[in-house]
């Protein structure tokens, strides 16, 4: 092994008298200076400051010498007074002779104290004499501790006990404490704006039974055995998977009647939330972790939803616009289940047996009325066509015994032409004929009748066809399946 | 300095426990002195020649002139022809007042050869102190040692602040006593404040294994080192070969005795006793490795499921146990559920997410595991806070002290000698709240 010269300079620390390479220090001279007002240590952490050669290929460096020209910092032990104490007690520290020794303690100047009310005998005998259940000596009392714990509520409720007094628990003093104080801001001279005095009367507003009612929420929650937290767990991601499906469903009904018929289905929109994360998410999610979403999340205290103050009615405004109002029962929940989605009137049209479906839309058609199509399907003319069709079905009814009947009456004038050339059995023709002379009579009244309620019916229907005056427009229309409607509720 | 809110006014931080005493300078990451709360005496009737004594610098003369007493690692420890031991601290507080001054002044004067009457002192007490005590204690350190600023602080509140926390649920296993604190901005939570003689039981649990004779073995002979005059190596689980010191047995008092047994239990405990894990389970317990322990007789054997029995009287007590014994000390987690049950709905989730496990008892193996599981079956967000450092973990009272008196914000709240005059006792509860 032969050692170079560079090597034996390094052992003995030697300064080298060889030239860095010019790359190198072109590097250090490049690096960036130390921008005022960062410490030396972060500085190395974030500055440009990765590790390179550059730091390798420097000379190397002898060790510092010490600095013995200059001397050493003297510290001194001396006696100081505590600015925040009310006594002379004097401790005693270690500090720099170079202090100043008149300096005021720089820890006193912590010892701040928050502002806290106090009220008279004459404040409290006027203002806040309200609370039957509270007395001087205990607010008195509840004042004292509030100011000895600085409003810290878990140890005021903690250590509060008032000799003779009732049990009370934290919100009643809380309640207590902040009815007195916005008393006081309220009914005091105020020196300020009234902005700032509504900000801090603000600030004492307590709710007590929200308050109660959260903690009881809180417990519930807390109180779950891990089988209940468990099932609940279970619950929502079921509820989540069945919201799934319905919106695949709706979907898919959306895009089936949109190719088929070119409509929108009118069914309610689901909100669309972030599905798909949860389903999978909660699964790879650590046991026992809370995630946003999951049911074991605290919920924070939201008053339960209020259900919307339906607008004032106006009768006549009503009537001007075709508005209708629809009642919900009151007892239903404002859930999305109960709700009643808006929809296309002409979906809830009335729709006849199968059987009967090709005759009604006969008989409809000669007054040129088409039984699924208004023009204008407002809520009286839906109830009218209703009873249009109601109205025809037992007309069409009549009208296939009517025809019934005529073709009985044919078939036994056929036989009686045939009976009249064969006399022979003329006694057993004539009870037919008794029997048959009534039928034909009954039949005849009742097709008269029947005449009678169509004219009569058609004559409605063409005094009305203006507002009414349905078109049988497009085969597209009759060729349509009559719509099948999903019942929400 | 003022950086980190420091400001060292060189205050004494002592802390006075079942077992030791600690006391060193505020702003040390260890005590000074460790030495046992329990001490020696003699009922001096005959106040003679005493050899030993004068070669043991901790001799100390206290305040009964009948007595002579014996404090510090080598006080009672040692064996004495016709000395006694005692322990002044009874269910975590301070029974008798009586060797106190002894105890303190051999710590900070004999020890740390400190001079009290320059140093403000910081005491600790247990949460659950009474007024008297601490008042009683104010008074010692005023009117006997001249202290210049005093002040008490519970443990409670001093290990969340060595934890580095203001708010949390403190379980602090001791010598005596296990009780469980919740702490909330630095202020103990009375009403949740719940504690037992819990380690008292399972040491006498431990004794009583050791000493009755079983199916396998007979009952083990606790003669601590000092009797045995010689021994010889036998084979594990065969009967021990040994001489007594006939020459020491007359003169040795029964609470020597007792108490020397008692510390071969200790450390008997805690050389093989252990919990298991995830609660008990026959097959789980005899499934691990049995421990070999040799006793001072030379008598050995392996432990194996016992090891495991002795631990589980921390957390379970089999219902014929509780029936026979309704006054049964409970268990931790009877503990801390009798804790959560006492305040506020809002804090529970503060203080599970902020258990600090502290206390010498807490070393016990597999403690801190079998404690996160109980909490984690009911509490899914539990987080045990449980120092690593053995020290840290049997110090934390001390070490919260040490934090607390080294603060410079915390110099206003010193009870100085001024006040005391003025003031007298009332002034302890007002200030140490």
């Amino acid at each position: 092994m032969t050692a170079t010269a560079a090597d034996v300079r390094s052992i003995l620390s030697i300064q080298a008298h060889f030239v860095p390479s010019a790359a190198a220090k072109k590097q250090s001279t490049s690096q960036a200076k130390k921008p005022e007002g960062i410490s030396r240590e972060l500085y190395s952490l974030i500055g440009p400051s990765a590790p390179s050669l550059a730091a390798q290929l420097q000379k190397p460096q002898l060790k510092q010498k010490p600095r013995l020209g200059s001397s050493a910092v003297r510290w001194e032990w001396r006696k100081f007074r505590n600015g925040a104490r009310g006594d002379s007690l004097e401790l005693g520290h270690w500090v720099k002779a170079t202090a100043d020794p008149d300096t005021e303690y720089p820890f006193s100047k912590y010892n701040v104290q928050t502002a806290h009310f106090i009220y008279s005998q004459d404040e409290y005998s006027k203002h806040l004499e309200v609370d039957p259940e509270w007395t001087k000596d205990e607010t008195d009392y509840l004042f004292n501790l509030v100011r000895e714990y600085d409003q810290r509520w878990h140890i005021i409720s903690d250590r509060y006990d008032y000799p003779g007094g009732p049990h009370r628990v934290m919100e009643d003093l809380k309640e207590r404490f902040c009815n007195v104080c916005r008393r006081l801001v309220r009914d005091r001279p105020w020196a300020g704006d009234e902005a700032s005095r509504v900000q801090l009367i603000s600030t004492f507003m307590f709710d007590k039974e929200r308050e109660l009612i959260r903690k009881r929420y809180l417990a519930n929650l807390d109180n779950r055995t891990p089988r209940e937290a468990e099932e609940e767990e279970a619950l929502y991601l079921e509820v989540k998977r069945i919201e799934q499906n319905e919106r695949k469903f709706k979907r898919d009904r959306e895009e089936l009647l949109r190719t088929l018929a070119g409509i929108d289905s009118g069914l309610p929109d689901i909100v669309e939330d972030e599905l798909p994360t949860i389903l999978f998410d909660s699964k790879k999610k650590k046991k026992g972790g809370l995630d946003a979403d999951s049911p074991s999340t605290p919920v924070s205290a939201a008053p339960p939803k209020q259900r919307p103050q339906p607008s004032p009615r106006n009768p006549v405004y009503d009537a001007l616009h075709c508005i209708t109002h629809i009642d919900l029962p009151v007892t239903t929940p404002a859930t999305k289940a109960a709700h009643q989605p808006s929809f296309l009137r002409t979906y809830k049209l009335p729709v006849p047996k199968a059987a009967v479906v090709p005759k009604i839309s006969q008989t409809l058609a000669e007054i040129n009325i088409s039984y699924n199509r208004l023009v204008m399907p407002t809520e009286g003319n839906v109830a009218r066509l209703n009873a249009l069709i109601d109205a025809t079905l037992p007309l069409v009814e009549t009208k296939r015994v009517l025809d019934k009947v005529e073709y009985d009456i044919k078939v036994l004038k056929e036989r009686l032409n045939v009976r009249s050339s064969a006399p022979v059995e003329e006694e057993a023709g004539g009870v037919v004929d008794a029997a048959d002379g009534e039928a034909i009579e009954g039949t005849e009244e009742g097709r008269a009748q029947s005449v009678v309620s169509t004219r009569s019916t058609r004559s409605r229907k063409q005094r009305r066809s203006v507002s009414v005056s349905s078109v049988d427009t497009t085969g597209a229309g009759t060729s349509r399946p009559p719509p099948k409607r999903q019942r929400r509720n | 300095m003022v950086n980190y809110g420091g400001d060292e006014v060189s205050a004494l931080v002592l802390d006075i426990g079942s077992s030791s005493l600690r006391a060193g300078y505020a702003g040390d990451d260890t005590p000074k002195v460790i030495s046992p709360t329990s001490y020696g005496y003699i009922k001096a009737l005959d106040d003679g020649d005493f050899s030993m004594a004068d070669i043991n610098d901790t001799e100390v003369a206290p305040k009964p002139k009948l007595a002579k007493s014996f404090i510090g690692q080598s006080g009672p420890s040692v064996w004495r022809s016709g000395m006694e031991v005692a322990n002044p601290i009874k269910g975590g507080l301070i029974n008798d007042f009586g060797p106190i001054h002894a105890l303190v002044e051999h710590a900070i004067v004999n020890v740390m050869g400190c001079n009290p009457s320059e140093h403000p002192v910081l005491v600790t007490e247990p949460s659950w102190n009474t007024v008297e005590n601490r008042e009683r204690m104010a008074e010692i350190m005023f009117e006997e040692f001249q202290v210049p600023a005093f002040y008490i602080s519970n443990t409670g509140v001093l290990n969340t602040f060595a934890a580095g926390k203001g708010s949390a649920l403190v379980i602090d296993v001791g010598q005596d006593m296990a009780s469980v604190t919740p702490v909330v901005d630095g202020f103990v939570l009375r009403k949740g404040l719940v504690y037992s003689s819990l380690p008292s039981l399972i040491h006498s649990g431990a004794h009583r294994i050791l000493t009755q004779p079983t199916h396998t073995r007979r009952g083990i002979d606790l003669f601590p080192h000092q009797l045995i005059a010689n021994k010889s190596p036998v084979e594990p689980n065969s009967p021990p070969k040994f001489t007594l010191r006939e020459d020491r047995l007359t003169g040795t008092t029964n609470s020597w005795r007792q108490w020397y047994e008692a510390r071969e239990v200790d450390e008997w405990l805690q050389t093989v006793g252990g919990v298991l894990e995830s609660g008990w389970n026959d097959q789980a317990a005899a499934s691990r490795p049995p421990k070999q322990y040799e006793f001072p007789t030379g008598y050995n054997t392996w432990f194996g499921a016992e090891r495991y029995y002795v631990g589980e009287q921390f957390f379970y007590h089999s219902p014929q146990m509780s029936a026979s014994n309704h006054s049964l000390p409970k268990t931790i987690p009877a503990l801390i559920s009798e804790s959560l049950r006492s305040y506020d709905i809002e804090l529970r989730q503060v203080l599970m997410g902020n258990v600090v496990l502290t206390g010498g008892g807490s070393l016990f193996s597999g403690f801190n595991d079998r404690l996160a599981a109980e909490l984690g079956r009911t509490f899914p967000h539990a987080k045990i806070h449980a120092p690593g450092n053995p020290t840290e973990r049997r110090y934390g009272g001390w070490l919260g002290g040490s934090i607390l008196a080294s603060l410079g914000t915390f110099h206003q709240l010193w009870i100085s000698k001024e006040e005391w005059q003025e003031h007298g006792k009332g002034i302890v509860t007002q200030r140490c709240k």
